[in-house]
């Protein structure tokens, strides 16, 4: 799914966000990323699905070579890679329905398509009761289903989650976790980054790990 | 694609309304501007209509020297008729001359003047027939009269019409020149209402580009922005400048009938209106494509 070698990437001034990161990650896997804060991790998940250019390296995201885009066809690579954000960019002003509804109506699908699947992705983060609330009505949690559901919608082959449950107390955070892992089950490729020790330590996950840009483990 | 337009269109009526005073600001502007267009067209459209006219009731008029010879006249009319362009000659004797003027001038002024010899030359009129080059037709042939012995002088009110003519040339470029300037204008200001409008809503944009929309996708919303202000605009400006032109019309038809008989107000003819109509979508559409795509540029993939 995921071939990388020998990425590079400095956002000017002080120490490269990335420096000499390779790693291989095949269909179908779930692999956890983590590092300390400032390890890297967003940054890695940005290049892969096409929101930083990379200063040096390779990398091929389910056959496309992220470097060769331009912006005419970045969407192509984007429309591969469900995103869950670390801030889930959720926008306020629109009901959970069509904050999930939005990724579908931007890549032009049809409205019944679009009913049927945002319920579909509502449905499998448990949230269609709440599929008229607003984003800063809801809960953390909530709102971190929402953005999962949202990254769901367009059933992606490779799924980024970012922290998914930074804030979130123990017991919702593996219910999150069951979520990626049942995706993952239904044959997508999941990367979650995070940093807690516990969720590490409850799941055999494959480990990929970040130390100042640098791969310490994979 | 059905889709695709209606989802872009119902995207921009939403920018629209969610920045009504903006976009009100840019419609009054270019409203403005092509107002001010439209009304130094209407003049030009006018001025040039009026020059026309007149063109068509201009004549030629050869002078003859007194002591010119028959066989000289007689060849003087051979080169009249053979001119394909001249529609009629007519030849005023210096006694018919002089009593036409006598006429004329005692109908005016009451007097009969008691000159003992008559200062008055003989003159052949020459009518030219209908055509855009009629103009030139008379001007061609007064230049080769010129140098011609038994002809005294020859007269088309030529000073007055190519001066006229000089002066709707320099107000032509005028008009282009501040045209131009407002055009530029234009786009900057639409260029600026479409920043304001990405600005307000620039976390849905950047979403947007983030969830893998195409870089069309969210341009056409905003390119349809730019060019119903464009169109707006333009369409007020030429119903405020139509209401100026009737109102004239109501005032002034009457006068300008006594002065220039078959004179009318013209309004602008349909190559200008369309020439407008056009001008503001090109000005909507760049307008905002500058602002835009400056905005793709600076966000995706820094
Ligand atoms: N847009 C940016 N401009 C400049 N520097 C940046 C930018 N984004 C990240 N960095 C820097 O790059 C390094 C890696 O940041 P990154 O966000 O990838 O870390 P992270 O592992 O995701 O951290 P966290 O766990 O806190 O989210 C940090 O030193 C950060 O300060
Ligand atoms: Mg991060």
């Amino acid at each position: 799914m995921i071939q990388a070698f020998n990425l590079h990437k400095s956002y000017g001034g002080g120490a490269p966000a990335l420096q000499n990161v390779s790693f291989t990650i095949q269909e179908g896997e779930f692999v956890f990323l983590t590092g300390q804060s400032g390890a890297g991790k967003t940054t890695l998940f940005k290049i892969l699905f096409g929101w930083e250019a990379l200063d040096q390296g390779q990398v091929l995201v389910g056959g496309i070579n992220v470097g060769k885009l331009n912006e005419n066809n970045l969407y192509t690579l984007r429309r591969k890679v469900g995103v869950v954000f670390q801030d889930y960019k959720l926008l306020p002003k629109k009901t959970v329905f069509d904050n999930v509804a939005f990724a579908q109506q931007i890549i032009g699908a049809d409205k019944k398509t679009i009913r049927f699947n945002t319920w579909d992705a509502l449905k499998s983060v448990g949230l269609t009761n709440k599929k008229d609330a607003y984003p800063p009505q809801l809960s953390g949690g909530e709102q971190q289903r929402v953005a999962i559901a949202r990254a769901l919608v367009n059933d992606p082959q490779l799924i980024l989650a970012d922290e998914p449950t930074g804030n979130l107390d123990p017991e919702i955070s593996l219910e999150i976790l069951e979520l990626f892992e049942k995706m993952n089950q239904q044959g997508k490729t999941v990367i979650m980054a995070t940093h807690s020790l516990e969720m590490l330590q409850v799941r055999d996950h494959r480990l990929l790990i970040l130390n100042r840009g640098r791969i310490v483990q994979s | 694609m059905i889709s695709f337009v209606l989802n872009a269109l119902r995207t921009t009526r939403h920018n629209i309304k969610a920045n009504k005073q903006v976009f009100l600001m840019s419609v009054a502007t270019i409203t403005i501007a092509f107002t001010i267009q439209g009304l130094f067209f209407l003049v030009f459209v006018n001025l040039n209509t009026l020059l026309s006219t007149w063109g068509k009731q201009v004549q030629l008029i050869v002078y003859l020297d007194d002591d010119i010879s028959k066989g000289r006249m007689n060849s003087l009319e051979e080169t009249f008729k053979s001119n394909k362009e001249v529609d009629s000659i007519s030849y005023i004797s210096r006694d018919e001359a002089w009593k036409g003027f006598k006429n004329t001038f005692y109908e005016k002024s009451g007097f009969v003047t008691d000159l003992d010899f008559n200062p008055l030359p003989a003159s052949y009129n020459l009518k030219f027939r209908d055509g855009p080059e009629r103009l030139n037709n008379i001007r061609e042939l007064a230049d080769s009269l010129k140098e011609y012995k038994g002809i005294e002088s020859l007269e088309y009110g030529e000073k007055w019409i190519s001066r006229f003519e000089k002066f709707m040339i320099i107000l032509r470029v005028f008009i282009l020149v501040v045209g131009a300037i407002l055009c530029v204008g234009l786009i900057l200001i639409i260029s600026n209402t479409i920043k304001l409008s990405i600005y307000s809503r620039q976390d849905e944009i950047d979403l947007m580009l983030l969830l893998g929309a195409t870089h069309r996708f969210i341009k056409t919303p905003l390119l349809l922005e730019g060019l119903v202000q464009g169109v707006i605009g333009v369409g007020l400006a030429l119903g405020i400048v139509k209401l100026i032109h009737v109102y004239m019309r109501f005032q002034f038809q009457g006068s300008l009938e006594s002065i220039f008989r078959g004179v009318d107000l013209q309004f602008l003819g349909q190559p200008l209106l369309w020439a407008m109509i056009l001008v503001s979508i090109f000005i909507g559409w760049v307008g905002s494509l500058l602002s835009i795509t400056q905005y793709l540029h600076s966000t995706d993939r820094k």
